[in-house]
């Protein structure tokens, strides 16, 4: 081999290294640049100042049920009367068995996520619980789903009392 | 397993030979300068504006109550949309720094004669789409300067005999610039983008019909001929590098260089500001136009100094190839009509009194001699170029050029 | 090479020439601009949850922001129509005055302290002729040591309102500093890539 395809070699391989290199520092550039534009599709800060609602539960009266939004989605709040609370307590639910201490944090309120496990309809109040128009699930007044096709009981939000009649719904 | 994708599209579709033929291995004359880097900047700014448009449309709204809070919203509120707003708006002054450097190219080396003509007129149309679009996309922020350069510009149309007012109030859709002209406008800001993307692929195919002009103006033997991949990506690319640092600078240093103040303060109709002025790249022809005292006359001058670089192959008559450099003469008026545009520019940007307004109507003059003298003195200089010696090939093809045009007389 | 060393003394000059206004001072002027300017002005696109930006405690916030909420943009203390009325206009929202107005933060600086009073014993401004705000850091009846605290509380107030019209600036320039670092880098491999590839041409 000559000296001089050796040297030609030797240049060739440093350019390819130095072509690899290149492409590698671009390619990382490009994707780089992808971040800010999938990030400013992202809720932006002013949509996730909204991401926790203080709602004032102290207008409900025991029986009653009051829907408040958060998220863009709606909440149902339920001051439960102490006989609904003894049969929540006494019963497991239907297909998705779920003790009723676990879904609340104080008896007297229910909080759940009023949209349908199934399909996500808003499911309507009734006096055993609520009733989804779309496809007739039945939920009683735990939130747990007791007859029809939806899969699992109603949501619970991540919420905690922030008083004796304020909960902050989105952070628990 | 890629190959084998590939020989299946193969079989069906042109891939390969089509990547080859007109990228990998298309033949590029081996001389070009960084001069001719400016066309694929160009694609590269029209992709990023149109990759930015199409992220601000996500946020913005065209609406005159609700645009101007939005591209606040855009500006603090959006992830990264201080970043995307600028990349766009710094991206429309970076567009027409780059697309004007590609033409002052082609008119300093000639490269809009025989056989590119064509090729020079589908450019001349993308600028027409460009200026229609930046136009329209200066509206949408809703401010002050926004609100009145629309006021004025759909004015000029009022210039059209018999149906001028008619045509104006059409153009906004309603009696002044409005809220159905802002949502037209933003329609159209949408569409034209893509419009120029199809215009930019005739651009191309014209270019690979009659391939990239070079400096020396000669057609080179085949042997001067290099594939385009690995010589001129990486050229490109490495000038792709450099402009990416400038544009950078200004989009993160000084992003608001080329926003004016006054459009931060929301559209008023009820008050002008004191001093409006066009964006950067309009104010030469602002300056055209303000410079003939009547307001047709203002407006045919002005449409006419962007139309007429389109008759550059026929004003420029002329058999010696190259452009300027083997033309003292033509080189000599090259580079007045630039200093020119530059004196232009700056009385478009300042009020038009005093010796401001004099030197105003001398540059207009100056800029239509330009073009009115060419025919002749480009004559004139042929025959003094071709006395005085060129070199053989360069002469040689003037000579066969001239030629035959006097056979066909 | 030295082509390379030219933009990199470019790109260090452009990013050394970058000066801000320290946390301190954003801070003293964002009282001013509460207590203060907020009388009248609107500042529509700061909302007070943005002072913990400027490191605020949300005690200091809570005591700023009273009992607006705390995702509430800064309006005026005073109901627009009433504004008309006392002033006969609507005075300018403040939340991008900065970028508004040719000179940004200086003209600001300059007009608050333009004020003087007139051979005819009215106040008016050098800088702003027919203004129709009152001299309200009261510069034009200060004394020599009075008008050295009104500089202070003009400079730091002006200082505010930029980094209002431009809350990003920070974030910017330090995400700059690296996108341009990136991309010297990447050019500096590029043009040794061309010349490499080129030299292949003889």
């Amino acid at each position: 081999m000559s000296e001089e395809t050796m040297n030609e070699g030797a240049d060739l391989s440093r350019r390819e290294f130095l072509g690899t290199v290149t492409a590698g520092v671009a390619a990382a550039g490009v994707a780089a640049a992808c971040v800010p534009f999938v990030s400013s599709m992202n809720p932006s800060s002013d949509v996730l100042a909204k991401a926790t609602a203080e709602i004032d539960i102290s207008g409900i009266a025991p029986g009653e049920e009051k829907t408040f939004p958060w998220q863009g989605k709606p909440v149902f709040v339920v001051h439960r009367t102490p006989e609904e609370i003894k049969a929540m307590e006494s019963s497991n639910g239907g297909k998705d068995p779920e003790a009723d201490a676990k879904r609340v944090q104080k008896p007297e309120w229910l909080v759940v996520i009023g949209i349908c496990t199934h399909l996500g309809c808003v499911p309507n109040k009734t006096s055993s619980g609520w009733l989804c128009p779309c496809h007739g699930s039945v939920y009683d007044n735990s939130g747990r789903i007791i007859s029809g096709p939806a899969p699992k009981n109603l949501h619970i939000p991540p919420y905690h009392f922030v008083a004796e009649n304020k909960i902050l719904i989105g952070k628990a | 397993m890629m190959s084998k994708i590939i020989a299946w599209v193969d079989q069906r579709f042109p891939l390969t030979s089509f990547v080859k033929h007109e990228l990998t291995e298309y033949p590029t004359p081996r001389n070009l300068s960084y001069w001719w880097g400016f066309g694929f900047l160009a694609g590269f700014v029209l992709v990023i504006q149109i990759v930015t448009g199409i992220f601000l449309a996500m946020h913005y709204k065209p609406d005159s109550k609700l645009a101007f809070d939005s591209i606040q919203h855009i500006m603090r509120e959006v992830n990264y949309g201080w970043l995307i707003r600028y990349l766009h708006s710094t991206g429309a002054s970076a567009f027409f720094a780059v697309i004007y450097t590609h033409m002052a190219r082609t008119l300093y080396y000639g490269s809009y004669r025989r056989p590119r003509e064509l090729l020079w007129w589908t450019g001349q149309g993308l600028l027409l789409l460009m200026m229609a679009t930046a136009f329209m996309g200066y509206l949408l922020p809703w401010g002050q300067m926004s609100y009145w350069g629309a006021q004025v510009i759909t004015s000029l149309f009022k210039a059209t005999p018999v149906y001028g007012e008619q045509i104006v109030t059409w153009l906004r859709g309603g009696f002044t610039v409005d809220d159905p002209t802002l949502t037209r406008f933003f329609s159209l800001h949408y569409l034209f983008p893509f419009l120029i993307f199809g215009a930019v692929i005739v651009h191309l195919v014209a270019l690979h019909t009659v391939r990239s002009s070079n400096p020396s103006g000669i057609n080179l033997a085949d042997k001067d001929n290099i594939p385009f991949h690995p010589y001129f990506t990486v050229k490109d690319l490495f000038g792709l590098g450099i402009f990416m640092i400038i544009y950078m600078l200004i989009v993160f240093f000084k992003p608001d260089f080329f926003i004016e103040a006054a459009n931060n303060i929301p559209a008023n109709p009820m008050q002008t500001p004191a001093h409006i002025v066009p964006e950067w790249y309009f104010l030469p022809f602002y300056a055209i136009l303000r410079s003939v005292p009547d307001l047709a006359g203002g407006v045919v001058a002005m449409a006419i100094s962007v139309l007429i670089f389109a008759a550059m192959p026929y004003l420029d008559r002329s058999r010696i190839t190259g452009g300027a450099r083997y033309r003292p003469v033509y080189r000599a008026m090259f580079y007045i009509f630039v200093i020119n545009i530059f004196v232009l520019g700056y009385v478009g940007a300042h009020p038009p009194t005093g010796t401001l307004k004099t030197v105003g109507e001398i540059s207009t003059m100056i800029y239509f001699m330009t073009f009115l003298l060419l025919p002749f003195i480009s004559r004139w200089e042929e025959k003094f170029v071709l006395a005085k010696g060129l070199p053989p090939a360069v002469e040689e093809m003037a000579r066969k050029e001239i030629a035959e045009a006097e056979g066909n007389v | 090479m030295s082509k390379n060393k030219l933009f990199g003394l470019f790109v260090c000059l452009i990013l050394t020439g970058q000066a801000h206004a320290d946390q301190a001072q954003l801070q003293r002027g964002a009282h001013v601009a509460v207590e203060v300017c907020n009388g009248c002005h609107t500042l529509k696109y700061i909302k007070y949850s943005d002072f913990f930006k400027l490191g605020f405690t949300k005690k200091d916030v809570d005591a700023m922001r009273g009992d607006k909420p705390l995702d509430s943009p800064l309006l005026s203390q005073m109901d627009p129509q009433s504004e008309l009325s006392m002033f006969g206009i609507v005075p300018p929202d403040l939340s991008l005055m900065a970028k508004a107005r040719e000179g940004g933060a200086h003209y600001i600086y300059e007009m608050i302290t333009g004020f003087y009073t007139d051979s005819k014993g009215q106040t008016a401004n050098r800088v702003f002729p027919g203004i129709k705000m009152p001299d309200i850091l009261m510069v034009s009846q200060a004394d020599a040591a009075g008008k050295q605290a009104i500089d202070a509380k003009a400079k730091d107030v002006s200082a505010f309102l930029e980094w209002a019209s431009d809350p990003q600036a920070e974030e910017r320039i330090t995400l700059g500093k690296y996108v341009i670092g990136y991309f010297v880098v990447l050019t500096v491999l590029l043009y040794f890539l061309k010349k490499k590839i080129w030299k292949r041409l003889g």
